[in-house]
This record gives structure tokens, C-alpha cells and sequence, in this order.
């Protein structure tokens, strides 16, 4: 098992291509980062040295494999660029790389570069990390004559406890610990699974229709916070802040829609209809009309037409906080693809090259060798968000770039509505939606905020999780599982013994 | 206001702890946990609970400076709680703070003072101090011990150990051979026993 704090290489460990800028800039990026940033191969080389290893499940390695912040080594980076043909001048040339760095990646196997007491392979198998000390493999197995003792405790730490996860759905999704009664009633059924199972199931389900898990920053609006970044300075609409732009209301009136019910959650995405709060307790949410729609004032007023919204992504709000007054809004596509995705490209998350980009139509600079590494990435997944409107209009407009010309250059009218996401190819935003709503790292982010909540960190943090967590998220698309239905994959998460084991 | 001898005796008490949970024994000692994760309730549910388990509304249940809430306008961010738009405190912080102890305990106290004083001023409707027998007398060893029982059936949602029975019956006697008047020190250690049981790590942590 895997210990240490993995928030981010777990995120990386599934971005096909995060890694390039890893292997890239350190192995040789050091000396040339430019030159290594044209050579995405090295991730996928490593990969295809250790296609079992579990860094390699979506088919690249992460950046923290041989780095701690790109283009600074690791211990184990540091380790393999020395034994990369050596002798040969740096920068080295892309198939001179790629042959030594297999060479290397052999040589260096039964090392232990971090000095953790585990052999560099085995680290690389474990999923943990081999130039981390901190990060090593534990297990998680009693053996028979603990479990036994272990059985006889009044915490059985060695299996799953449904006294336990009672206590904890109860806490985690009611707000509150379980009565006396409930425990009494609970702990008589605690001996046989055939009971307990549905019996914990139906706690769960009246859990999730309390205030506390629905209500307004209650615990499934508290996830999407880091989603939509309230500000009650600008805040318009009820309880409106001194500069009043937009309401953060209808954005959480979404989410919480989308994440609860029956309803799919892909609709964080995919909605083309706004939701309101028809009372806070009991709790009550409902798709507003489009006559209900255009009544708001208009100083909340939603003005994408109905055609061009794509969830959260094209409310005003969004457009209020994060496009405000930009062309071509880098933010909003960098906060959308954190927020849904999992990908902090500040993080070098989620990098994905797009050759001959950043083109620069708005003349910031981005070619740059430095700023190039991630807006090869970024900028095309930011074009189809250049023709909504921010601050002021907050609405879809085909020409919009015309208005631009004076502050970003004419070439700016030039920046295309079609754009790339993680490796498709999307005409306009609301294909955008569609390819985000419909790819694994988006079951993983869903996935992921709910087992922050219930299990108290992130998933990759611990190998053994990854098989439950796997299970979990791939069951969230699978339409003979949850099918994009987060309480029936609560019903899951809770079974777990990540959950469930004390 | 929390007086003066009550912080004395909650010092006692604590000194008191570490022989009464020596005298339970390493077989219930349990084993380490392979995968230890447990959390801190948060401000809100904590106070929730405590409002549910000792019959104060949560409105009531604590207040700063008699006006404040607990959790709400004191304590949010370092109880566990979140900010998103007025602080920008989108999660709970990654680390408990270092003043949270401090806050718990002072939030504890004062839930256990509230339900106290609420007990003498009402007490038809008591809920932790009550038929302690004539006032200016000593309460009988039955009542210490039924008083113990309650407050872990009320807090904790289920019985005393006979360990920890001890602990608080022991701290019980040390109270009583203070100089204070047989109330007063029924009072407080009523309100100290209440705060043991509320502030534990068991209560505390999930």
C-alpha cells in the first residue's frame, strides 16, 4: 500500500500526456526545456517499459514519477538522467533519449532512489513512488491470528465494520450521530450481511434527503464551492453584495440538482435549463420554465439563449467571475477543466500538447518557451469559450471577438470556436460539454469529491483504494451500474472498506 | 462566566485521567487501525448533537459573549467548517488548526455550563442535574453513579465502562473534598463530568 500525500500525482497518474512536461523537462528539460517540450514520447516510454505498473493505467506516466516540481527531479529522476546515455552532450537528441532512457530505466530497477528501503521496480508496481521517501508500499493485511483478535474488539480494523459505517453514514450524510435506538436496533442486525446491508442502505437513504446533505451550505453544496467560488462582494439576486453581477445561487441549484435524485450528473455539463430553490427545509428544487427564466431581473438576468448553454460552464456567474472582460478566457477554461476534470494545469495536470499550439491570436506571449509548455494545452481547450460574453452582456455571441480588436489585436477575430479537449477535436462549447460530461476523468473528479467527503481523503492517496475507487467510478458510467447517478454510487462508496474498515 | 474554581477542577480531572485509564487494562486496548483516518466532527455537527443529546435548541446551545454563535460567527473555520463567499474557504482546512483544541474545549464548557445552569434554574425539567437530593446535602454514591451513566448514554450513546465509571466517580470525591458548599460542588462536577464526556476524543472524532 501506498502512504503520503498524493493529491496531485494521483490526478497525474491518470492525465495521458501530463507527463511529457515531466520526463521532458527533467530528464532533459533542465538543460533545454524547450527542446524536451518537443518530445511528448517519454511518458508513454516509460509506459511502454512497465505497461503494468498502475502510474500507467491511462497509458502515460505521472510528472511526479521522476519529478517533485517540472522541471525539478526527484530523487529517482535524478537517478535515471544520470544513467540516460552518458557521455553524450546535452540536450540529448529525441531517439538518443528514448533508447537510454529505456536502457536506464532497467539499470536503475533494484536501486532504491529515494531510500525508503524499497527496490525502485517494486515501488513502480506498488503505485507508489520511487523517488519519495515518504511515499512507499504498506499492507493493509491482518494476518489470520490478528484478525481474529481483531474480530473481538470492540473496532474490528481488520475487516469491515457495518456497526461502524452505520455511526459514520449517519455523521457524513445526516449531519448528526446515530441515536442510541438506531445503534440498539441497528447493532441486533449487525451479525448477518443479508440484514445489515439494506438496513444500512435505508440509513442512507433518508440521510441524503436531510437539510444537512441538501441544504443551502449544506454538504453537497460545500463540493461544488471550489466549482463555482461564490463571492458574496458581487453576488446579485436574494441577499445581494455591494457590487451585485451575478447569482452563485442558480449555479449551486444546479449542481445540487444534478447530484442528487435520480437525476444524471452529467447535467453539471450538459444542462441547457436553470433550477431553483423553491424552499430551502424540506428542501425543494425545480427546473425553472423559460418564462420563469426570462422574468429575473436583470441584474441576475441568465442571457445565453437556451441552444448554447452547457451547464455551469455558460452561466453567468461563470462568466461574471472567471471570463470577466477577456477574449480569449484562459481562466474559464482553466477553471472548468480543474473544477470538472480534475486537471489543474497551474499543477501541469492534464497536459496534453496540441502541436503548432499556442498559435497566440489575442498577442500575449504564450509562444514562449515557457509559457508554450502548457498553453499548447490550454488555449485550445480555451477557443470554444471565446464567444460567450463575460461581464456586462453575459451572453453567446458569434462575432464577439470583433470587440477585442482594439485591446488584443486584430488576429484576435481569428481564434477559431472549434478547440481540442483531452485529445478530441470539439467544434464549439457545447461539444465541449458533451466530450468533457462523457470522459473517465470526469467520473473520476464526481467520484473523488464524494470520497474526500465520506472517506477523509483523496482516493489515489492509498493503492488498495484504487480498485474500489476504479470500480466505483467506472460504475458511475456504467448504465448497468449507477449510470451517472451519485446516490446509487454513494450506495456503493459506503460498502467499501475504505468506508468501512475502522 | 466560566468562575475561577471550575477551571481548578478541570485541571484536577485532567490530572486525574492518565491513572484512570491506566487502571483499564491492555485488553481494551485495542489494535492500531492498518489504515487510521478518523475525522473531526465539525463545529456544526458537533453542536448539533450536543443540542440533541442535552435538549438545548442549537440557537441556544452556545453563544460568544452571550451573542455569537459558537460556530457559526466564532469558531467556523478553525471548528472544520467552510467560507466560500466571504472568506474564500471553499474546504475544510487539510490540517485541524492548532487553535482548535482551545476553541473545542471552550465550546464543550460552555454547551456543559449552559445545560447546567439550566438545570437549576428548571429543575422539573433537568436533564443532567437532577434528584440530587435535598438541597446543602451530598448526593447519594447511587446518584453520582446514575449521573455517570447518563452522560455517557446521553453524549455517547451508550453505557459506561466500569473503568470509566471509576474515573468519574473518583473525580467526584476529590470535588466533594473541597471546601466548596455541597451544591456548588455537586454543580461542578456535574457540569466537569459533563464536560469530559463532551470533549473526549470519542465525541470529538469519528
Amino acid at each position: 500500500m501506498y502512504s503520503g500525500s498524493a493529491k496531485e500525482r494521483g490526478r497525474l497518474s491518470w492525465t495521458p500526456g501530463a507527463a511529457f512536461a515531466a520526463l521532458l523537462f527533467g530528464l532533459l528539460g533542465a538543460f533545454a526545456p524547450h527542446e524536451a517540450a518537443a518530445m511528448p514520447q517519454a511518458a508513454a516510454a516509460f509506459c511502454s517499459v512497465y505497461p503494468e505498473a498502475k502510474a500507467c493505467a491511462s497509458g502515460a506516466a505521472p510528472c511526479a514519477m521522476c519529478h517533485t516540481t517540472p522541471p525539478q527531479r526527484n530523487a529517482y529522476g535524478t537517478s535515471l538522467a544520470a544513467r540516460i546515455a552518458p557521455g553524450q552532450p546535452r540536450p540529448l537528441a529525441v531517439d538518443v533519449f528514448l533508447s537510454g532512457l529505456r536502457d536506464a530505466l532497467k539499470l536503475t530497477e533494484q536501486d532504491d532512489a529515494d531510500g525508503d528501503g524499497f527496490s525502485n521496480i517494486s515501488e513502480i508496481f506498488a503505485g507508489t513512488f520511487p523517488g519519495e521517501a515518504a511515499s512507499f508500499p504498506v499492507s493493509l493485511t491482518c494476518k489470520p491470528g490478528e484478525a481474529r483478535q481483531a474480530s473481538q474488539q470492540r473496532w474490528n480494523v481488520c475487516a469491515y465494520d457495518p456497526i461502524y459505517a452505520f455511526k459514520k453514514v449517519s455523521l457524513d450524510v445526516c449531519g448528526r450521530s446515530a441515536t442510541r435506538a438506531e445503534l440498539s436496533t441497528f447493532q441486533g442486525l449487525a451479525s448477518n450481511r443479508k440484514r445489515w446491508e439494506p438496513a444500512l442502505s435505508a440509513q442512507l437513504d433518508r440521510c441524503l434527503s436531510t437539510h444537512y446533505w441538501l441544504g443551502k451550505e449544506g454538504a453537497v453544496w460545500n463540493i461544488a464551492n471550489a466549482k463555482i467560488r461564490p463571492s458574496h462582494t458581487v453576488k446579485a439576486g436574494q441577499n445581494p453584495g455591494p457590487v451585485p453581477l451575478a447569482d452563485y445561487e442558480d449555479d449551486f441549484n444546479l449542481f445540487t440538482w444534478a447530484n442528487i435524485g435520480d437525476h444524471d450528473v452529467r447535467e453539471e455539463l450538459l444542462a441547457q435549463y436553470y433550477v431553483k430553490r423553491v424552499s430551502d427545509d424540506p428542501v425543494k428544487l425545480a427546473i425553472m420554465t423559460e418564462a420563469e427564466v426570462k422574468a429575473v431581473s436583470r441584474r441576475a438576468s441568465q442571457n445565453v439563449p437556451q441552444e448554447r448553454r452547457v451547464g455551469l460552464i455558460t452561466t453567468r456567474w461563470n462568466g461574471a467571475i472567471n471570463t470577466m472582460f477577456t477574449a480569449v478566457p484562459r481562466t474559464t477554461a482553466a477553471q472548468a477543466y480543474r473544477a470538472f476534470l480534475g486537471y489543474d494545469i497551474a499543477k501541469m495536470q492534464g497536459i496534453s500538447s496540441v502541436p503548432h499550439e499556442p498559435i497566440d491570436f489575442d498577442a500575449k506571449g504564450v509562444q514562449a518557451p515557457q509559457c508554450a509548455a502548457c498553453h499548447a494545452t490550454l488555449d485550445p481547450l480555451t477557443y470554444p469559450f471565446t464567444r460567450y460574453n463575460g461581464i456586462g452582456r453575459y451572453n453567446y455571441e458569434a462575432g464577439r471577438l470583433q470587440n477585442f480588436v482594439r485591446s488584443d489585436g486584430k488576429r484576435v477575430t481569428e481564434a477559431p470556436e472549434n478547440g481540442i479537449l483531452l485529445g478530441h477535436k470539439v467544434k464549439d462549447l457545447m461539444e465541449w460539454g458533451q466530450v468533457a460530461a462523457n470522459s473517465d476523468p470526469f467520473a473520476q473528479k464526481v467520484v473523488g469529491d464524494y470520497w474526500k467527503v465520506l472517506i477523509g481523503r483523496d482516493p489515489e492517496t492509498h493503492a488498495q483504494d484504487q480498485a474500489e475507487y476504479t470500480k466505483l467510478w467506472q460504475g458511475l458510467k456504467s448504465p448497468d451500474a449507477y449510470n451517472y447517478r451519485v446516490e446509487k454510487m454513494l450506495h456503493g462508496l459506503i460498502l467499501t472498506q475504505a468506508y468501512g474498515r475502522p | 462566566m466560566i468562575r475561577h474554581p471550575l477551571i481548578v477542577l478541570a485541571a484536577l480531572f485532567a490530572l486525574a485521567l492518565p491513572a484512570a485509564a491506566a487502571a483499564a487494562g491492555p485488553s481494551e486496548v485495542p489494535r492500531n487501525s492498518l489504515d487510521p483516518r478518523v475525522k473531526l466532527k465539525d463545529g456544526d455537527r458537533y453542536l448539533r448533537d450536543l443540542s440533541a443529546q442535552l435538549e438545548i435548541p442549537r440557537e441556544e446551545i452556545c453563544k460568544e459573549l452571550l451573542q455569537y454563535d459558537c460556530f457559526r460567527d466564532a469558531f467556523r473555520i478553525v471548528l472544520g467548517g467552510v467560507d466560500a463567499a466571504d472568506l474564500g474557504v471553499n474546504e475544510p482546512l487539510e490540517q485541524e488548526a492548532l487553535t482548535a483544541p482551545i476553541a473545542l474545549d471552550r465550546v464543550a464548557l460552555r454547551v456543559c455550563v449552559t445545560r447546567v445552569e439550566r438545570d437549576l434554574a428548571d429543575p422539573k425539567h433537568a436533564v443532567l442535574l437532577r434528584g440530587a437530593g435535598p438541597k446543602g446535602t451530598s448526593p447519594s454514591p447511587a446518584w453520582v453513579k446514575r449521573t455517570v451513566q447518563g452522560l455517557y448514554d446521553r453524549i455517547l450513546a451508550r453505557d459506561a465502562t466500569p473503568a470509566e465509571t471509576a474515573q468519574l466517580m473518583g473525580f467526584y470525591q476529590k470535588v466533594s473534598a473541597s471546601a466548596s458548599p455541597a451544591d456548588t460542588k455537586v454543580k461542578d462536577w456535574v457540569t466537569l463530568g459533563c464536560f469530559a464526556v463532551a470533549s473526549s476524543v470519542e465525541n470529538v472524532f469519528y
